[in-house]
């Protein structure tokens, strides 16, 4: 029964070649323009650590003077989302979390040891010991360092897995020495292929999308090296006064990120108490002239603050949506003048027996024809899209860099996986039924007299 | 003209004309508010950077030596720069405009506005040479360039050339004009935030922006303080300009022995400065591709519409319109008649169309804080819509006037 219903379906398009064309050709488009959109704005969305939700946070201090706001910031509410190097140290003491970490990112030199590799820049993260575990990152060759390290601090290196394949040819490179801005560093682990997207853990580059640091390296080198931040550094007070790196950092300029990651979500109110009680105390001593205003954050919270999904992605979703609709009205319009057209043979086949239901679900059938032929059309022409989109937004990204998990990045961005491919043939078959639904119910209403009489 | 029985036969068959009317206002609620955006767009990244960028290019070196003089590397680096043939001038810069990075500092006429909530100009700030006027091309409306005796040594980091700061001061127009309205910013002191320092203003250039930017933080784009410190090494940027046409070749010669002037050291990289320039505005130039291509289909998706509901009218009236022919109406009537019909149906979308065009811009000019939607382009938009339309129904209107009134005695 079915099979002779698509078969029915099947010799109707065909009997109509223009029409039908219009029709998948509209669906098509309708498709692909929507399912670009949810691809850019699904790869913008995701939660980079699931298994995190609720133990890892951000932490942020409102730090800034008590002035009215510039205006040019949309949420002048939110407090800076660095600190400033004096209260990260004093908060990093508590014991509340199970692990800290205050890091930033800062970029130098590397002279490899093989003579043969050109030096070149590199971004190195300078971070306390608890990044490793904190963030999940994976490790193909030796461990972190200790806290102790970070004190003293201990020559010692982390590598990405592309610089260690750069640097030492993908061999266990642990023990090995690298030279990072002049100083002999001890290599004591190698990171596996890590990528989360967006790069949550430091969202001052490339909107929230940026590969891992190339090196890791223990935070006490800051001082000892007076290696000055790459990326985004705020002086949120009028009383901060530049004088030199040492001095720099004992102002109030913030610039480090903070994370801290709790036993069981339930410590991040007796921390929130805790952070709040510092601030208090500052007060005293002058600074943070403005209300208590720190913000313990998931990452969830920690994203939508940052807004990582950004206004153009949800614009682009909100325009293929309009755009669908806009075919759905169309191949709605176009499957009832066919069908209408087409009436005297519905009516013939009323009179030689077939009941209403017969007409109606035959006509269904031709409608989820029609959806499913233009949703393959419709991923065909997405993928067309997303690789044209792959050249037109993110060639920029990749000039002047050899790292391939650069490109993988922008892979990422415009892949469409599993979900979204469902998602797709689910679109597809509702874009059908939506625009087929009622005229196969119009085309059943119809008296099969009235098309008898004038053949 | 038988408006009457054109309306009643569009209301007896409504679903048609409804559904192209919900297209057309649907497409022109997308068109104008895309069109507005993409040219808003376009304008933000096409505006002038007053920078010569088809003739410059620039060039990063690092150096691994820890004993690096800076000091006295960069003279020798410039001076071999400028001795190339080709080259008009060169410097050295801190940060290079049209890049991602910037720097800023408030500045302020009197430094009691220093001290007040958010008291102070924001400028935007580079280090250069006496000849960084001359290497971007800028041109110098007032005073003069720098002293190249007046040029600060480099320092040992970014904070201390920043604490250090230099006697003299090159601003843009706008700078000038928001440090002193009343126009007599040359020679005058400026205060610089965070530092303590102040320094005199000896030339004022008419333009330069420090990369594009939307209409609402332009300030920050175009109000610029150049000071003569060379910055803290080791290594730098350099940039350069060269005389037109020989860019490519003085390009190749310094890529092969700008690094060697000095030992250990090594190109960074190396680049047209149009291309860096363009980097920054790739993702506002794709942006715009993306939205003039959506418009476009969804116009196409739309074209399509109402040629289908014409056709499939003419068809299923043929007979009625064989009759019509037949008992006196001529060509042109029939004509009228599917072009009156079709204007009915697309002004009817246009109306709501115009109702969600508003709205729709209201709510992106708050997403994006742009300016509103100029009424003028629905004006534009309705009359896009009415052009499209006339276009689109034409065919099946001609086929429909070319029937033959033959056909009304054939089946009766």
């Amino acid at each position: 029964m079915l099979m002779h219903d698509v078969r029915l379906a099947l010799r109707s398009l065909k009997r109509n070649p223009i029409l039908s064309t219009l029709m998948i050709g509209a669906i098509a488009v309708g498709i692909a323009a929507s399912m670009i959109a949810i691809t850019l704005y699904h790869a913008r969305s995701g939660h980079p650590i699931p298994w995190k939700a609720d133990t890892l946070y951000a932490v942020t201090m409102d730090l800034r003077d008590d002035d009215p706001d510039q205006g040019f910031s949309e949420h002048p509410e939110y407090p800076p989302f660095q600190l400033a190097y004096p209260d990260a140290k004093a908060v990093y003491q508590s014991d509340i979390p199970v692990r800290s970490v205050m890091m930033y990112r800062a970029g130098r030199v590397v002279a490899p040891e093989n003579r043969n590799v050109k030096p070149f820049g590199a971004t190195i993260r300078v971070t306390t010991a608890d990044f490793f575990q904190t963030f999940d990152v994976p490790f193909i060759q030796g461990n972190g360092w200790s806290r102790a390290d970070d004190e003293s601090p201990a020559a010692v290196v982390v590598l990405s897995r592309f610089m260690n394949d750069k640097l030492f040819g993908s061999a266990n490179s642990v023990g090995r020495e690298v030279t990072l801005t002049g100083k002999q560093f001890r290599v004591v682990g190698v990171i596996d292929t890590w990528m989360p997207q967006p790069k949550y853990y430091d969202l001052n580059a490339s909107s929230g999308f940026d590969v891992p640091e190339d090196f890791f390296i223990p935070f006490g080198w800051m001082q000892a090296l007076k290696l000055g931040p790459n990326g985004n550094v705020n002086c949120v007070s009028k009383r901060a006064k530049i004088e030199s790196f040492d001095a720099f950092i004992t102002q109030d300029c913030v610039w480090l990120q903070f994370w801290v990651e709790f036993r069981k979500a339930s410590d991040r109110d007796r921390y929130q108490a805790f952070i709040d009680n510092y601030v208090s105390d500052q007060k005293r001593h002058g600074r943070f002239p403005r209300k208590l205003n720190n913000r313990i954050v998931n990452v969830q919270t920690w994203l939508d603050m940052w807004d990582v999904v950004g206004d153009d992605s949800r614009m682009q979703m909100g325009l293929g949506l309009v755009f669908l609709v806009v075919c759905v009205l169309n191949t709605l319009g176009l499957m009832l003048a066919k069908f209408l057209s087409a009436a005297p043979i519905s009516g013939l086949r009323r009179a030689l027996g077939a009941s209403r239901v017969d007409i109606v679900r035959q006509h269904l059938v031709e409608v989820v024809v029609v959806g499913l032929l233009g949703g393959f059309t419709g991923l065909l022409l997405t993928l067309g899209g997303l690789a044209a989109l792959r050249v037109l937004l993110f060639s920029g990204v990749l000039v002047g860099s050899d790292n391939p998990d650069r490109v993988a990045m922008v892979q990422a961005m415009v892949h469409m996986d599993v979900p979204v491919i469902a998602l797709g043939i689910a679109l597809s078959l509702l874009t059908g039924v939506l625009a087929g639904l009622y005229p196969a119910w119009r085309i059943g209403r119809l008296a099969p007299a009235t098309f008898l009489k004038t053949q | 003209m038988e408006i009457r029985a054109l309306l009643s036969a569009l209301w007896r068959s409504r679903t048609g004309p409804f559904l192209v009317a919900a297209q057309v206002a649907l497409t022109l609620a997308v068109i104008v508010n895309v069109v507005y955006i993409v040219q808003q767009r376009l304008a933000d990244a096409n505006k002038p950077t007053g920078i010569d960028l088809d003739n410059m290019f620039w060039v990063g070196i690092e150096t691994l030596d820890a004993n690096y003089n800076q000091a006295a590397a960069v003279p020798v680096d410039l001076t071999y720069l400028k001795s190339l043939p080709g080259v008009v001038s060169a410097t050295t810069v801190n940060i290079l405009p049209q890049w991602w990075g910037r720097m800023g500092l408030p500045f302020a006429a009197n430094p009691k506005q220093l001290d007040t909530p958010n008291g102070g100009v924001p400028g935007t700030i580079y280090f250069g040479t006496d000849t960084f006027i001359d290497t971007f091309g800028l041109k110098l409306v007032a005073g003069r360039t720098f002293d190249a005796n007046a040029i600060v040594q480099p320092s040992s980091d970014m904070a201390s050339a920043i604490a250090t700061w230099a006697p003299e001061m090159i601003v843009t127009r706008a700078m000038a004009q928001k440090l002193f309205p009343n126009g007599d910013a040359l020679g005058k002191t400026v205060y610089v935030g965070l530092t303590n320092k102040s320094s005199t203003i000896v030339g004022i250039v008419e333009h330069m922006q420090a990369g594009p930017s939307p209409a609402r933080f332009e300030q920050f784009a175009i109000q610029i303080v150049i000071v003569p410190i060379i910055p803290a090494g080791p290594g730098g940027t350099f940039v350069v300009r060269t005389r037109p046409g020989e860019r490519e070749r003085v390009m190749a010669k310094v890529e092969k022995e700008f690094a060697d002037l000095q030992p250990g050291r090594y190109v960074r990289r190396i680049e047209a400065y149009d291309e860096t320039a363009g980097r920054l505005r790739q993702g506002s130039r794709a942006s715009a591709i993306i939205l003039a291509t959506v418009a476009f289909f969804v116009l196409a998706v739309t074209i399509i519409g109402i040629v289908g509901l014409a056709a499939f009218n003419v068809t299923t009236r043929t007979k009625q319109l064989g009759t019509r022919r037949a008992i006196g109406a001529r060509k042109f009537h029939i004509l009228r008649y599917f072009l009156v019909e079709n204007w009915l149906i697309t002004s009817g979308g246009a109306l709501l169309g115009c109702v969600l065009a508003l709205a729709a811009g209201i709510k992106l000019s708050t997403m994006y804080q742009t300016p509103r939607l100029p009424l003028y382009y629905l004006v534009l938009g309705v009359a896009l819509v009415w052009v499209v339309g006339v276009l689109a129904v034409a065919i099946p209107a001609r086929r429909a006037a070319s029937i033959s009134p033959a056909i009304a005695t054939r089946s009766v």
